[in-house]
């Protein structure tokens, strides 16, 4: 699992996900979400190229997005595939992380209320 | 036991179908990592489609991971083994034993999806995820431990097994 960051206009930060999200991948982005969590208050995450998302992968999405909250801060996914999508919707963390195919509705859904 | 969705009757249990094949891991959560490939290796040799793949994985990594995390606490010398059967055609079965504490994961109470709300839960969802993506789980307390088949059908799970038909 890699796990990049990219600075978009408007404060947002972009967290770019790519690979399974299993048990190690889990492990392997606790510690950068957690740092993430600690600091951004607008978090885009990109699950694109996520190919697989476990319910270990669901705690290192979670436990972060609750702390962006939190803080006052947002965060949403965007574009995660159609099983990746149904793992999130079953476990009813889109209701706690929106999920968003539109780049511009997910930047939109990120600007302050 | 109540009658519950995915409470299946012992029929299948007991028909002992010959294992196909058999992992067994060690009882620490790196061990995991052979799960994967070898699940790749199945379902590319029996032509399991990729969306059915992606549900036994998720379903495997739940219960495995629950059985070396919460099954064996910690003890890193015990064994989790994993098998693969093929009753009949188009329909398959992950059999997990553990040498754990009983634990019928189907008795464990139905937990609602996570709560924006609750700051108090997270995760939690495995047995939501399983009775999701698997067409039958049925649990067996054996002598020396926990015995859980996880069945699905190469069709996914639009298609009704048989034995699920009469308990959903």
């Amino acid at each position: 699992m890699a796990i990049a960051t990219e600075e978009l206009t408007g404060g947002v930060t972009k967290v770019i996900l790519e690979g399974r999200l299993d048990i190690e991948g889990a492990a392997a982005i606790d510690l950068p979400m957690n740092v993430i969590a600690g600091s951004k208050k607008a978090v885009l995450v990109d699950m694109q190229n996520v190919s697989f998302l476990g319910s270990m992968g669901l705690r290192a999405l979670v436990a972060p997005a609750r702390a962006i909250k939190g803080r006052g801060g947002k965060i949403v996914l965007f574009a995660p595939n159609e099983l990746v999508e149904k793992v999130l919707k079953t476990s009813g963390t889109d209701s706690l992380i929106p999920v968003h195919h539109d780049l511009q509705s997910a930047l939109n859904a990120l600007q302050p209320s | 036991m109540g009658a519950r969705p995915f409470a299946m009757p012992f029929r299948e249990m007991n028909d002992r179908s010959e294992s196909l094949a058999q992992l067994t891991l060690r009882s620490r959560l790196s061990e995991m990592a052979q799960l994967p490939p070898w699940i790749e290796g199945l379902t590319s040799r029996h032509g399991i489609p990729s969306n059915v793949q992606f549900g036994i994985e998720l379903c495997l990594e739940e219960v495995v991971s629950n059985v070396i995390r919460h099954g064996y606490a910690g003890a890193e010398d015990r064994s989790v083994v994993v098998r693969f059967v093929m009753p009949r055609d188009s329909y398959f079965a992950f059999v997990v034993e553990d040498e754990a504490p009983q634990f019928n994961p189907l008795d464990a109470p139905d937990l609602k999806a996570i709560d924006p709300e609750d700051d108090a839960r997270i995760g939690g969802q495995g047995i939501r995820l399983l009775r999701e993506f698997a067409n039958t789980v049925e649990y067996e307390r054996t002598p020396t431990g926990n015995r859980l088949r996880i069945g699905f059908s190469s069709a996914g799970k639009s298609e009704t097994s048989p034995e699920s038909r009469n308990n959903r």
